[in-house]
């Protein structure tokens, strides 16, 4: 029985052993890029005057801040993808099906066109308005979920998260057409999710922010559980399901809000991570979360890395190396593991 | 001392559509009841509203002498559990881990099974028979492996009241008496109130303490001999019955127009 299910003690072994590996990669992925550094020589400090010590420069100024900003975001994603699959019952849900992305991209590509206008303010605005974007436009899906069709269940998200996002989407589609090259690229670049340098006190907040978001997510992972058996079921086990969906959607928003505010659309992450992560350490939320948000963070680091490094000096939007990549992986997952079922049999 | 489950005066509607009305009775502490009554009677909305997940428009329902709705959610999951009939599962989980989901109303927060959980959770499975497939996937089991499956979550739930819809339906005979059974073995150890919906007649004869059969919106609470009468399910089910005795216990065989065993049968064949 004891090995059967996951325990306090299982989990924690499980998740020790992954962060010791993740911190393993990031630092993998700090030390690998086109321009080679030495980490003994960066540790010795920034020296007297700016750019006195280029490899620390180049390791505390440029490459960990965005190793860790791929982190934060890949984990974010990660653990959105789980809840939504959870409370939607729906193994094909991921972070941006209830309308984040074109609220998000509708939001960002504003801020991109409106730049001129907005002057100082155009360095954040693009994060403030896809964040704003994001953010409001998963609660105008949740309200035309319930209160449209007069039930709560998972259809009607679905659904009006669908409505919501062709009509967005034609909005996003409408700016392309009335914007300037210069901007059409920015929009693109955008869209396909980028991670670029950011300072290290935006990183700080925001991975602030995002792992409360996932703490609260870690809280409620037993009763994510019983709510994948379905509404009735999950009552009759004693969750309150009303107000743990609710919970549960509002923290998921507000983690893919901030992750796509700092990185644009990065796609797959938050449909293969915990798909992966299911089929081989099982569907216990309470085991499935904290290690998908780890694998999540080495995932995007590791894509991130590849994003920097294989055209150098030139870099690619890391959605498209999380796209070509993510694919195959997941295929070959499915493949193997449906084997395993079969010899089980 | 108060009864385990109490329905006063209940109504309940779905929009325009009654389906009880002024419903009354009560269940005695260690009883197994059986409801019957045809499709659509209202036999499912009364296990949900005795489970709490409907709430009646009028009446009250009183668990253990308090107002089903003075109880918090996780508070009425340790006086009720509830089997169900159908089980769609989203995800792979297994046996075991379906199982010790009966323990999550005595979590807290970040919650994981005690040692006495799992304790509890391992009697369940032994109990009913479904520890040897405790690793598989609830997916992969037949009908009756499944429906064992879920008596066993009930029992580790450790509620002094059990609620089953249908718990028989689509099992062959084997596995039909094995539930019933099972109940029957459950409900003298652990003295557990039982309240089975069912469409099985003959097996609630032979299992059951009392029954309630609902008819116009109502049901009527009584022995089993009392309820079970050959002019009442003429009356309440429209069909004719053949009403025979094995030992002590009465059997219904409903017979149709063109049943081998009809007494008008010859007659209607011959209009066929």
């Amino acid at each position: 029985m004891n090995s059967k299910t996951v325990t306090a003690r299982s989990v924690a072994t499980r998740a020790a052993a992954a962060l010791v590996l993740l911190i393993l990669i990031l630092l993998f992925c700090t030390m690998t890029g086109s321009h080679p550094v030495s980490l003994k020589n960066a540790l010795t400090g920034a020296g007297d005057t700016q750019g006195h010590n280029i490899d620390y420069e180049i390791i505390f100024g440029s490459r960990l801040p965005r190793v860790l900003l791929a982190a934060i975001v890949g984990a974010a994603l990660a653990c959105a993808g789980v809840t939504l699959q959870a409370i939607l019952r729906n193994p094909l849900a991921d972070p941006y099906i209830l309308g984040i992305s074109s609220g998000a991209g509708l939001g960002g590509a504003l801020a991109i066109m409106l730049a001129s206008f907005l002057g100082s303010w155009a360095g954040v605005s693009v994060s403030v308005f896809a964040f704003v974007g994001a953010f409001g436009t998963v609660w105008l899906v949740w309200f035309i979920g319930h209160f449209a069709t007069g039930r709560s269940s998972a259809t009607s998200l679905l659904l009006a998260g669908v409505v919501i996002n062709a009509f967005f989407s034609a909005l996003i589609m409408f700016l392309t057409q009335i914007a300037k090259s210069y901007q059409l690229r920015e929009i693109w670049l955008w869209l396909m999710g980028s991670i670029t340098e950011k300072s290290l006190v935006v990183i700080g907040a925001s991975a602030a922010a995002i792992l409360l978001g996932l703490v609260g997510l870690f809280s409620i992972a037993q009763r994510l559980n019983v709510l994948t058996l379905g509404r009735a079921e999950a009552q009759g086990l004693g969750v309150a399901t009303a107000r743990t969906n609710l919970i549960a959607f509002a923290l998921s928003a507000f983690v893919t809000s901030i992750a796509v505010s700092l990185s644009g659309l990065i796609g797959f992450v938050g449909l293969i991570v915990p798909h992966g992560v299911r089929l081989i350490f099982g569907p216990d939320h309470r085991q499935l979360l904290p290690l998908s948000a780890i694998s999540g963070a080495a995932l995007l680091a590791v894509a991130d890395t590849l994003a920097r490094t294989v055209i150098a000096p030139a870099q690619l939007p890391v959605g498209i190396i999380t796209a070509i990549t993510g694919g195959p992986f997941f295929l070959i997952l499915l493949a193997r593991y449906n084997r395993k079922v079969s010899w089980v049999k | 001392m108060s009864l385990p489950v109490e329905i006063e005066n209940v109504s309940f509607a779905y929009g325009p559509q009654i389906v009880l009305q002024d419903m009354s009775f009560g269940v005695q502490r260690g009883q197994f009841l059986a409801v019957v009554g045809p499709n659509g009677a209202g036999k499912s909305t009364l296990l949900n509203l005795i489970c709490g997940l409907l709430r009646p428009q009028k009446g009250q329902i009183r668990i253990d002498g308090a107002d089903i709705h003075s109880y918090s959610v996780k508070a009425l999951a340790r006086k009720v559990a509830v089997v169900r009939q159908e089980f769609v599962p989203a995800f792979d989980f297994t046996v075991a881990e379906v199982v010790a989901m009966a323990r999550t109303p005595y979590m807290s927060t970040f919650g994981f099974e005690s040692e006495s959980d799992r304790e509890i959770i391992a009697q369940a499975l032994e109990m009913t028979e479904t520890s040897r497939f405790e690793s598989r996937p609830i997916r992969q089991l037949s009908g009756g492996e499944r429906q064992r499956v879920f008596i066993a979550r009930a029992l580790a739930q450790q509620s002094p009241i059990l609620l089953l819809d249908e718990p028989t339906s689509f099992l062959d005979f084997k596995h039909q008496v094995g539930i019933y059974d099972l109940l029957k073995e459950v409900q003298s150890k652990t003295n557990k109130t039982i309240i089975a919906v069912t469409h099985d007649i003959n097996l609630a004869i032979q299992y059951c303490d009392k029954a309630l059969l609902i008819s116009d919106k109502t049901g009527h609470l009584g022995d089993i001999n009392e309820v079970f009468t050959r002019e009442k399910i003429e009356d309440v089910f429209g069909v004719t019955t053949f009403e025979g005795m094995v030992e002590s216990e009465k059997f219904f065989l409903p017979l149709g127009k063109f049943a081998k065993s009809n007494p008008q049968n010859g007659q209607a064949r011959k209009n066929l």
